[in-house]
Protein backbone atom coordinates (compact mmCIF):
# COMPACT_ATOMS: atom_id res chain seq x y z
CA UNK A 1 0.00 0.00 0.00
CA UNK A 2 1.59 3.38 -0.90
CA UNK A 3 2.05 6.26 1.48
CA UNK A 4 -0.39 8.79 -0.57
CA UNK A 5 -3.20 5.63 0.06
CA UNK A 6 -6.77 6.95 0.77
CA UNK A 7 -7.42 4.66 3.41
CA UNK A 8 -6.03 5.90 6.90
CA UNK A 9 -4.77 2.69 9.29
CA UNK A 10 -7.56 3.41 11.74
CA UNK A 11 -9.88 2.97 9.67
CA UNK A 12 -8.48 0.09 7.71
CA UNK A 13 -7.67 -1.68 11.08
CA UNK A 14 -12.16 -1.67 11.43
CA UNK A 15 -12.57 -4.38 8.35
CA UNK A 16 -14.46 -7.09 9.81
CA UNK A 17 -15.55 -5.30 13.11
CA UNK A 18 -18.96 -4.12 13.96
CA UNK A 19 -19.75 -0.60 12.52
CA UNK A 20 -23.41 0.02 13.72
CA UNK A 21 -26.02 -1.47 15.51
CA UNK A 22 -29.15 0.01 16.65
CA UNK A 23 -32.51 -0.93 17.16
CA UNK A 24 -35.60 0.66 16.10
CA UNK A 25 -39.12 0.31 15.88
CA UNK A 26 -41.27 -0.01 12.44
CA UNK A 27 -43.91 2.51 12.33
CA UNK A 28 -46.72 2.73 10.10
CA UNK A 29 -46.49 6.36 9.83
CA UNK A 30 -42.94 6.62 8.83
CA UNK A 31 -43.53 3.68 6.14
CA UNK A 32 -46.21 6.04 4.66
CA UNK A 33 -44.60 9.19 4.20
CA UNK A 34 -41.78 7.01 2.83
CA UNK A 35 -43.75 5.28 0.22
CA UNK A 36 -45.91 8.15 -0.50
CA UNK A 37 -42.33 10.38 -0.72
CA UNK A 38 -41.66 7.47 -3.40
CA UNK A 39 -45.44 8.00 -5.21
CA UNK A 40 -45.58 4.21 -4.06
CA UNK A 41 -49.30 3.47 -3.39
CA UNK A 42 -49.48 -0.04 -2.85
CA UNK A 43 -52.50 -1.09 -0.90
CA UNK A 44 -50.12 -3.50 1.18
CA UNK A 45 -48.35 -0.23 2.12
CA UNK A 46 -51.69 1.26 3.54
CA UNK A 47 -54.84 -0.97 3.42
CA UNK A 48 -55.63 -3.69 6.53
CA UNK A 49 -58.46 -5.40 4.51
CA UNK A 50 -55.95 -5.90 1.17
CA UNK A 51 -53.13 -7.07 2.92
CA UNK A 52 -55.11 -9.44 5.43
CA UNK A 53 -56.70 -10.93 1.68
CA UNK A 54 -53.25 -10.94 0.71
CA UNK A 55 -51.67 -13.42 3.16
CA UNK A 56 -50.53 -10.59 5.79
CA UNK A 57 -51.74 -9.88 8.98
CA UNK A 58 -52.14 -6.45 8.52
CA UNK A 59 -50.21 -3.40 6.42
CA UNK A 60 -46.38 -3.89 5.90
CA UNK A 61 -43.85 -2.18 6.37
CA UNK A 62 -42.27 -1.33 2.33
CA UNK A 63 -39.55 -3.91 2.08
CA UNK A 64 -36.69 -1.75 1.03
CA UNK A 65 -37.97 0.85 4.08
CA UNK A 66 -36.78 -1.84 7.16
CA UNK A 67 -33.26 0.03 6.40
CA UNK A 68 -34.49 3.38 7.95
CA UNK A 69 -36.63 1.82 10.84
CA UNK A 70 -33.59 1.81 12.66
CA UNK A 71 -32.41 5.04 12.27
CA UNK A 72 -31.24 7.42 15.38
CA UNK A 73 -31.39 10.66 16.36
CA UNK A 74 -28.23 13.27 15.05
CA UNK A 75 -27.32 16.16 16.52
CA UNK A 76 -27.19 19.24 14.35
CA UNK A 77 -23.56 19.86 15.69
CA UNK A 78 -22.00 16.60 15.16
CA UNK A 79 -22.87 16.36 11.43
CA UNK A 80 -20.48 16.18 8.02
CA UNK A 81 -20.16 19.65 6.67
CA UNK A 82 -21.90 18.06 3.52
CA UNK A 83 -24.54 17.81 6.17
CA UNK A 84 -24.93 13.76 5.96
CA UNK A 85 -24.42 11.75 9.28
CA UNK A 86 -21.89 9.54 10.21
CA UNK A 87 -24.00 7.28 11.60
CA UNK A 88 -25.17 4.92 8.93
CA UNK A 89 -21.45 4.20 8.01
CA UNK A 90 -20.10 3.41 11.49
CA UNK A 91 -18.76 7.24 11.76
CA UNK A 92 -16.11 5.91 9.14
CA UNK A 93 -14.55 9.03 7.48
CA UNK A 94 -11.46 9.40 4.63
CA UNK A 95 -9.55 12.45 5.12
CA UNK A 96 -8.23 12.11 1.68
CA UNK A 97 -11.56 10.91 0.40
CA UNK A 98 -14.35 13.85 1.70
CA UNK A 99 -16.87 12.83 -1.08
CA UNK A 100 -18.97 10.27 -1.00
CA UNK A 101 -21.99 8.68 -2.54
CA UNK A 102 -24.26 5.44 -2.27
CA UNK A 103 -22.52 2.67 -4.35
CA UNK A 104 -25.06 0.00 -4.14
CA UNK A 105 -27.15 -2.20 -2.17
CA UNK A 106 -28.23 -5.79 -2.37
CA UNK A 107 -30.97 -7.50 0.62
CA UNK A 108 -32.31 -10.87 1.22
CA UNK A 109 -36.33 -10.41 2.17
CA UNK A 110 -37.69 -13.40 4.68
CA UNK A 111 -40.35 -12.14 6.61
CA UNK A 112 -42.23 -8.86 6.52
CA UNK A 113 -42.57 -6.39 9.05
CA UNK A 114 -45.63 -5.18 11.42
CA UNK A 115 -46.01 -1.92 12.97
CA UNK A 116 -44.08 -1.71 16.43
CA UNK A 117 -42.09 -4.81 15.29
CA UNK A 118 -38.82 -3.81 17.28
CA UNK A 119 -36.01 -4.49 14.55
CA UNK A 120 -32.37 -4.80 15.42
CA UNK A 121 -29.75 -3.80 13.37
CA UNK A 122 -26.15 -5.34 13.21
CA UNK A 123 -23.53 -3.58 11.03
CA UNK A 124 -20.56 -4.84 10.27
CA UNK A 125 -17.56 -3.47 7.95
CA UNK A 126 -16.99 -6.25 5.34
CA UNK A 127 -13.73 -4.72 3.34
CA UNK A 128 -12.32 -1.34 2.84
CA UNK A 129 -10.30 -1.10 -0.57
CA UNK A 130 -9.09 1.13 -2.71
CA UNK A 131 -10.10 1.38 -6.38
CA UNK A 132 -8.48 3.14 -9.67
CA UNK A 133 -10.95 3.94 -12.30
CA UNK A 134 -11.23 6.35 -15.30
CA UNK A 135 -12.28 9.16 -12.84
CA UNK A 136 -9.10 8.73 -10.64
CA UNK A 137 -9.26 6.92 -7.10
CA UNK A 138 -11.76 5.79 -4.69
CA UNK A 139 -12.38 3.97 -2.14
CA UNK A 140 -15.53 1.36 -1.71
CA UNK A 141 -16.50 0.50 1.56
CA UNK A 142 -18.13 -2.66 1.78
CA UNK A 143 -21.31 -3.16 4.49
CA UNK A 144 -23.03 -6.47 5.96
CA UNK A 145 -26.21 -5.38 7.79
CA UNK A 146 -28.37 -8.17 9.65
CA UNK A 147 -31.98 -7.12 10.85
CA UNK A 148 -34.13 -9.57 13.09
CA UNK A 149 -37.19 -8.95 15.09
CA UNK A 150 -38.45 -9.08 18.84
CA UNK A 151 -38.44 -12.71 18.37
CA UNK A 152 -35.17 -12.74 17.13
CA UNK A 153 -36.09 -14.15 13.61
CA UNK A 154 -34.11 -12.74 10.87
CA UNK A 155 -36.11 -10.48 8.89
CA UNK A 156 -33.51 -9.31 6.33
CA UNK A 157 -29.99 -9.40 5.08
CA UNK A 158 -28.37 -6.77 3.66
CA UNK A 159 -25.01 -6.09 1.49
CA UNK A 160 -24.51 -2.10 1.30
CA UNK A 161 -21.44 0.27 -0.36
CA UNK A 162 -20.36 3.64 -0.64
CA UNK A 163 -17.74 5.17 -2.17
CA UNK A 164 -15.84 7.81 -1.18
CA UNK A 165 -13.71 10.21 -3.43
CA UNK A 166 -11.13 12.97 -3.17
CA UNK B 1 -51.55 -2.51 -9.83
CA UNK B 2 -52.17 -5.86 -11.03
CA UNK B 3 -55.03 -7.80 -9.37
CA UNK B 4 -53.23 -11.54 -9.56
CA UNK B 5 -50.04 -12.26 -11.67
CA UNK B 6 -49.28 -15.90 -11.17
CA UNK B 7 -46.32 -18.00 -12.01
CA UNK B 8 -47.32 -19.78 -14.68
CA UNK B 9 -48.56 -16.66 -16.58
CA UNK B 10 -44.66 -15.22 -16.66
CA UNK B 11 -42.11 -16.08 -19.61
CA UNK B 12 -38.58 -15.75 -19.93
CA UNK B 13 -37.93 -12.57 -21.53
CA UNK B 14 -40.98 -10.84 -20.71
CA UNK B 15 -40.87 -7.16 -19.60
CA UNK B 16 -42.50 -5.84 -16.65
CA UNK B 17 -44.33 -2.75 -17.67
CA UNK B 18 -42.09 0.50 -17.31
CA UNK B 19 -42.52 3.38 -14.92
CA UNK B 20 -42.31 6.37 -16.28
CA UNK B 21 -40.88 9.75 -13.03
CA UNK B 22 -39.74 12.71 -13.50
CA UNK B 23 -38.75 13.78 -10.03
CA UNK B 24 -39.02 17.08 -9.00
CA UNK B 25 -36.96 18.94 -5.60
CA UNK B 26 -40.06 18.96 -3.98
CA UNK B 27 -39.86 14.93 -4.56
CA UNK B 28 -35.91 14.60 -3.37
CA UNK B 29 -36.84 16.95 0.01
CA UNK B 30 -39.84 14.75 0.73
CA UNK B 31 -37.62 11.42 0.13
CA UNK B 32 -34.55 13.18 2.08
CA UNK B 33 -36.74 13.63 4.82
CA UNK B 34 -38.43 10.34 4.95
CA UNK B 35 -34.89 8.69 5.34
CA UNK B 36 -33.32 11.32 7.62
CA UNK B 37 -30.75 12.22 4.82
CA UNK B 38 -29.27 15.25 5.54
CA UNK B 39 -26.69 15.35 2.73
CA UNK B 40 -26.37 18.72 1.07
CA UNK B 41 -25.78 17.21 -2.38
CA UNK B 42 -29.86 16.33 -2.67
CA UNK B 43 -31.01 20.32 -2.04
CA UNK B 44 -28.02 22.24 -2.03
CA UNK B 45 -27.56 23.38 -5.71
CA UNK B 46 -24.59 25.47 -4.50
CA UNK B 47 -23.49 23.09 -2.79
CA UNK B 48 -23.84 20.16 -5.51
CA UNK B 49 -22.15 22.67 -7.82
CA UNK B 50 -19.04 24.10 -6.14
CA UNK B 51 -18.36 21.66 -3.27
CA UNK B 52 -19.18 18.38 -5.18
CA UNK B 53 -18.46 19.29 -8.52
CA UNK B 54 -22.32 18.40 -10.47
CA UNK B 55 -24.35 19.86 -12.09
CA UNK B 56 -27.39 20.28 -10.12
CA UNK B 57 -28.76 18.28 -6.98
CA UNK B 58 -28.77 14.88 -7.62
CA UNK B 59 -31.62 12.18 -7.52
CA UNK B 60 -31.02 10.19 -4.11
CA UNK B 61 -29.76 6.13 -5.40
CA UNK B 62 -32.28 5.40 -2.85
CA UNK B 63 -35.19 6.85 -4.40
CA UNK B 64 -34.08 5.19 -7.91
CA UNK B 65 -34.19 2.07 -5.84
CA UNK B 66 -36.98 2.45 -4.62
CA UNK B 67 -39.07 3.65 -7.83
CA UNK B 68 -37.69 0.32 -9.21
CA UNK B 69 -38.54 -1.90 -6.46
CA UNK B 70 -42.45 0.44 -6.70
CA UNK B 71 -42.11 -0.64 -10.65
CA UNK B 72 -41.75 -4.38 -9.42
CA UNK B 73 -44.61 -4.38 -6.68
CA UNK B 74 -47.02 -2.86 -9.01
CA UNK B 75 -46.45 -5.80 -11.22
CA UNK B 76 -46.23 -8.58 -8.93
CA UNK B 77 -49.53 -7.35 -7.02
CA UNK B 78 -50.64 -7.98 -4.01
CA UNK B 79 -49.73 -11.87 -3.85
CA UNK B 80 -46.39 -11.41 -4.96
CA UNK B 81 -42.83 -10.97 -2.23
CA UNK B 82 -40.17 -9.53 -2.94
CA UNK B 83 -37.33 -12.10 -2.21
CA UNK B 84 -34.19 -10.19 -2.94
CA UNK B 85 -33.25 -6.94 -4.56
CA UNK B 86 -29.55 -5.33 -5.54
CA UNK B 87 -28.91 -2.62 -7.30
CA UNK B 88 -25.78 -0.33 -8.15
CA UNK B 89 -25.84 3.80 -8.54
CA UNK B 90 -23.62 3.83 -11.70
CA UNK B 91 -24.56 7.45 -13.21
CA UNK B 92 -26.09 10.12 -11.30
CA UNK B 93 -29.84 11.89 -12.34
CA UNK B 94 -31.02 15.21 -11.62
CA UNK B 95 -34.34 16.77 -11.09
CA UNK B 96 -36.62 17.61 -14.33
CA UNK B 97 -34.99 14.40 -16.17
CA UNK B 98 -37.47 12.05 -17.58
CA UNK B 99 -37.11 8.44 -15.88
CA UNK B 100 -37.64 4.87 -16.82
CA UNK B 101 -37.44 2.23 -14.23
CA UNK B 102 -38.34 -1.50 -15.27
CA UNK B 103 -36.77 -5.16 -15.77
CA UNK B 104 -36.81 -8.15 -18.11
CA UNK B 105 -37.86 -11.79 -16.36
CA UNK B 106 -34.34 -13.83 -16.92
CA UNK B 107 -35.15 -17.33 -15.00
CA UNK B 108 -38.06 -19.25 -13.67
CA UNK B 109 -37.64 -21.83 -11.18
CA UNK B 110 -39.16 -24.06 -7.76
CA UNK B 111 -37.73 -23.86 -4.94
CA UNK B 112 -37.89 -27.51 -2.83
CA UNK B 113 -41.10 -26.67 -1.20
CA UNK B 114 -42.85 -25.60 -4.61
CA UNK B 115 -42.65 -22.03 -4.29
CA UNK B 116 -42.33 -19.97 -7.60
CA UNK B 117 -39.30 -17.64 -8.20
CA UNK B 118 -39.28 -15.37 -10.88
CA UNK B 119 -35.49 -13.56 -11.71
CA UNK B 120 -35.43 -10.57 -13.20
CA UNK B 121 -32.85 -7.79 -14.52
CA UNK B 122 -34.16 -4.26 -13.52
CA UNK B 123 -32.71 -0.63 -14.54
CA UNK B 124 -33.09 2.58 -14.06
CA UNK B 125 -32.84 4.82 -17.24
CA UNK B 126 -32.49 8.04 -18.58
CA UNK B 127 -33.18 7.90 -22.52
CA UNK B 128 -30.51 4.73 -23.31
CA UNK B 129 -28.16 5.71 -20.19
CA UNK B 130 -28.49 2.81 -17.38
CA UNK B 131 -28.67 4.71 -14.00
CA UNK B 132 -29.32 2.31 -11.65
CA UNK B 133 -28.84 -2.12 -12.98
CA UNK B 134 -29.39 -4.55 -11.05
CA UNK B 135 -31.10 -7.57 -10.39
CA UNK B 136 -34.17 -9.24 -7.81
CA UNK B 137 -36.25 -12.39 -7.42
CA UNK B 138 -39.67 -12.46 -6.57
CA UNK B 139 -42.04 -14.96 -5.67
CA UNK B 140 -45.62 -15.42 -7.47
CA UNK B 141 -48.40 -17.71 -6.49
CA UNK B 142 -48.74 -20.99 -8.43
CA UNK B 143 -52.21 -21.65 -9.95
CA UNK B 144 -51.94 -25.16 -8.62
CA UNK B 145 -50.32 -24.47 -4.91
CA UNK B 146 -46.91 -25.80 -4.29
CA UNK B 147 -47.17 -29.33 -4.97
Amino acid sequence: MSEDTLIDAESAARVGTIAASATGEVNQRDWQRWAAAVGDHNPLYFDPDYARANGFRDIVCPPLFLQYAVLGVAALDTLRADGSSGAVSGGLAFPSAPKRMAGGESFTFYLPAYHRDEIEMVRTIESIVEKHGRSGSFVLVTWRTVYHNQRRELVAEASTSMIARP
Amino acid sequence: MNGELYFEDVGVGEQIPTLDVTVDETQLFFFSAATYNGHRIHYDKQWAQTVEGYDDVLVQGPLQAALLARAIGDWIGGRGRLVSFAVQNRATAHPGEPLTFGGEVTGKRLTDSGAGLVDLDIAGRRDETVLMPGTATVELPRREGPS
